[in-house]
């Protein structure tokens, strides 16, 4: 009786530990292309520390939400949800950490807002892969939730939320590099105006068209216009949103002029969009 | 509403109203994003940079004098490493001259930076203007 009790606690604690093995293996691979990218080591002295606290605590719901959307299980409440968004961010900010000391970014002796800048920016992409992993990884999950045909309905908000949570970790990849301001200034606007398009038909076809495990479907029934202006038309909105936040965050559009402010919004849309996109069918 | 069923994802049949409401008016949005660029490429002429600047601020620092000053593109094309020339002018004579350069200057907007002289340019004339630039 004491025996399988100790079992059982073994079991548990075996557990835990893999899901924080499975929780780090993400923030590493989500993370990897950010913690080496010269821009956002710069980002932590540079950027605004009122705009990176806003960052990180407009991550929290986006991950308190992505936690509570994964948990397939039934039983899975809030209150689990927040536990399991705030462990995100704690192994995200431990896997950072550690990966910018081996790289050599971090060292003794240097300012304290420097080492907290350039760990934080790196916990929101991070933290999202951390959140994956726990829960995409986990095989024996997901197999329990294919074979009990599992049925369950996401709210409208959600989808909306999803599509932000993807298009945030894509857009926030790319923004702080140059290239992404330099496209918009070599582009014209006629070259703007073919992306915007394009990045809506790429959304649409990634959902619907072209049969993804996870693609959408329509009910025979509902001409296929109904989901384009219902889901893709706003996902795209929720893309171009996310994408100015993120420029904004990241000072890119103090002084522009409008109309360059949306040229680079469009371009910074287009992996926003495709990010969008693959959160509906991947989640 | 979406039901997920061994992931395959359906699109519910009779939406709630809100859905249809915030379509129209994304749908709205992005009318109006391809409008506006639309109309700023057929009426917009091509000007090419043209630089305008103005100092912003004069104030003593250690060990010289920080100038301080805003530069914009009045011209429709950005520009790229646009070189800022500063002087300090007495009498038509150039006393002292710094550089700086702008990575991008984009078109009509502003950008702002700062120069530092070791001498006081208080009572003498102050020229900032853009020298050269590339396109991006």
């Amino acid at each position: 009786m004491l025996r399988a009790a100790s079992e059982q606690h073994n079991d548990r604690a075996r557990r835990f530990v893999v899901g924080m093995g499975r929780g780090a293996a993400g923030a590493l691979i989500f993370g990897m292309p950010m913690l080496m990218t010269m821009e956002f080591w710069y980002l932590g002295f540079y950027i605004s520390h009122e705009r990176l606290l806003l960052l990180l605590f407009a991550n929290m719901p986006l991950l308190v939400m992505l936690a509570r959307h994964i948990g397939f299980e039934e039983t899975f409440t809030w209150r689990e949800a927040v536990r399991d968004a705030i462990i995100a961010c704690g192994i995200a900010l431990v896997i950072s950490a550690a990966v910018l000391t081996l790289i050599g970014n971090l060292k003794p002796g240097m300012p304290a807002s420097e080492i907290l800048g350039k760990v934080a920016i790196q916990v929101v992409p991070a933290s999202i892969g951390a959140l994956l992993g726990r829960s995409q990884f986990g095989g024996k999950r997901d197999e329990e939730a294919e074979q009990e045909e599992s049925s369950r309905s996401t709210s409208y908000g959600q989808e909306l939320f999803m599509m932000a949570a993807g298009a945030l970790f894509l857009s926030l990849s790319v923004a702080p590099t140059e290239e992404v301001i330099l496209i918009s200034f070599k582009m014209t606007p006629w070259h703007t105006l073919a992306m915007l398009v394009l990045s809506i038909l790429l959304m649409h076809g990634f959902v619907y068209a072209v049969a993804f495990r996870g693609t959408h479907e329509l009910t025979e029934e509902t001409p296929w216009w109904h989901a384009f202006v219902r889901f893709t038309l706003p996902g795209y909105i929720v893309a171009m949103l996310i994408s100015l936040y993120v420029l904004w965050t990241f000072d890119r559009l103090d002084d522009m002029a409008p109309t360059q402010i949306l040229m680079s919004a469009i371009v910074l849309s287009f992996p926003g969009a495709l990010g969008a996109a693959a959160a509906r069918l991947i989640l | 509403m979406t039901t997920t069923s061994r992931n395959r994802h359906k699109e519910s049949g009779e939406p709630h109203w809100l859905e249809w409401g915030t379509g129209i008016v994304s749908a709205i949005l992005i009318l109006a994003m391809i409008a506006w660029i639309a109309g700023v490429s057929i009426l917009r002429e091509e000007v090419p940079p043209r630089f305008h600047s103005t100092v912003t601020a004069v104030q003593p620092v250690h060990g010289g004098y920080h100038v301080g000053f805003e530069i914009v593109n009045e011209g429709t094309i950005t520009a790229a490493a646009v070189v800022v020339r500063g002087e300090i002018v007495e009498g038509g004579q150039v006393v002292e001259a710094g550089e700086v350069t702008f990575d991008y200057i984009p078109a009509t907007s502003k950008s702002s930076g700062g120069m530092l002289f070791l001498q006081d340019p208080a009572g003498r004339e102050v020229r900032v203007r853009a020298v050269s630039y590339t396109d991006p």
